[in-house]
């Protein structure tokens, strides 16, 4: 049981450390997808990400 | 000198026979063109309609223009491949899917019908032998519990929309598959590293030998009670299972590091293509691992203990692996008193 847990943790501690680091190395789409001319100003919640 | 009122009328003189004489040319056109001729160019039915360009875009063709935004990908307007992959994700896959998972389910409960759970022909003894070492059950486990949850987040992209909606409600589903889709996106990671390790130490019991295919004309012993099959640490059919989950976890693994960062290949016909190969890979990997599941757990007495403990009874060990006992035994690994139950709790 033991073995199972610690496995689960770090399963639950990989894939937070994967999201943050590529949360930190990656930009957003609204970001990176666009030119400054056609970059909108706050995308909001929608499908291209938060900010 | 003129006045200024006569220089006037004659200005509005002239512009009047200007009007009239343009009038006069207009109507020279309209008697000289028939109204049928007139009526003949229709800006909207001449131009190209939709079915006939698509119908007109072959295999492979697509329309692009030029873009000057990084995304490449944006610069395909058209590309009527894209329905045929469309239909693909609503109406094939949903039918390879329900029938490679379903159909081994159904397979597995008659064959739980028919031949019963597997039992150990001369009991437990009581006496145990280490199965698998403590790190080889975490790497299980690891790439076990992650598999798991991208399966079952991956199942809710092709049924979720028949199956959950309904139940969770547009707002429930909606915030259901988002969290989902996280957990499958970073999950995969951490599959990804199980599915290596689990190749480097296991590799060297895996490889076929002449061995496996005695094994496997006799069925494993699966299919009959009181003969067993000699087999090393794993037996063919572990094998099996060991190398469907390495290339069935690679093909998952390379198409969906695509899917998760599409600008490596950035066209949109390889991001389908690899899609594709997800999805199908995907379905037929569940429904083998449903098999490895039920052997593992409900099909075989006993054989949990092995991923469970660690620890197997030693009958189970001499019914199922005889070679791989001598082995241990020779090595001076001797089975140890249990300290669990000794009999079946059923």
């Amino acid at each position: 049981m033991k073995v199972f847990l610690a496995a689960l943790l770090f399963a639950a501690i990989a894939a937070v450390g994967v999201s943050t680091l590529l949360n930190t190395i990656q930009q957003p789409s609204s970001v990176a997808f666009t030119t400054g001319g056609a970059r909108v100003g706050d995308p909001g919640h929608n499908l291209v990400g938060p900010s | 000198m003129p006045s200024s009122s006569s220089t006037v009328k004659a200005v509005l003189g002239k512009a009047s026979m200007l009007k009239a004489a343009c009038a006069g040319i207009a109507l020279l056109f309209v008697l000289a063109h028939p109204a049928s001729a007139q009526l003949s160019f229709k800006p909207t039915a001449e131009s190209v309609q939709e079915d006939q360009l698509l119908k007109g875009l072959k295999e492979g063709d697509r329309i692009t223009g030029r873009i000057s935004i990084p995304d490449a990908m944006a610069a395909s307007l058209i590309q009527p491949a894209g329905r045929d992959w469309r239909d693909f994700q609503r109406s094939k896959l949903p039918i390879i899917g329900g029938v490679a998972i379903l159909g081994m389910v159904a397979v597995l409960a008659l064959f739980l019908i028919i031949r019963g759970r597997i039992r150990l022909d001369h009991g437990f003894s009581g006496r145990k032998i280490l199965r698998f070492a403590a790190f080889e059950r975490f790497t299980h486990w690891l790439t076990a519990s992650c598999f798991v949850i991208l399966a079952l987040s991956g199942l809710n992209i092709s049924f979720g929309r028949s199956l959950l909606l309904p139940l969770l409600g547009a707002d429930g589903f909606a915030a259901m598959s988002a969290y989902a889709k996280l957990a499958h996106n970073y999950l995969a990671f951490p599959f990804m590293f199980g599915l290596v390790v689990m190749f480097l130490i296991w590799i060297k019991d895996n490889i076929p030998e002449r061995l496996d295919l005695v094994w496997l004309k006799q069925g494993g012993g699966l299919f009959t009670r009181g003969s067993h099959v000699q087999a090393r640490r794993f037996n063919a059919g572990q094998k099996g299972v060991f190398w469907i989950v390495i290339v069935g976890g690679s093909l998952m693994s390379l198409s969906g590091w695509f899917l998760l960062f599409p600008y490596i290949p950035a066209n949109v016909t390889a991001l389908q293509f690899w899609t594709v190969i997800h999805a199908v890979v995907a379905m037929l990997f569940i429904a083998a691992m449903l098999a490895h599941i039920y052997i593992g757990s409900v099909g075989m007495e006993g054989a949990f203990e092995a991923m469970g403990t660690g620890e197997v009874d030693i009958n189970l060990a001499k019914e199922h692996h005889s070679l791989w006992v001598q082995e241990e035994l020779a090595k001076g690994r001797l089975p140890s008193a249990s300290t669990a139950r000794s009999v079946p709790a059923e």
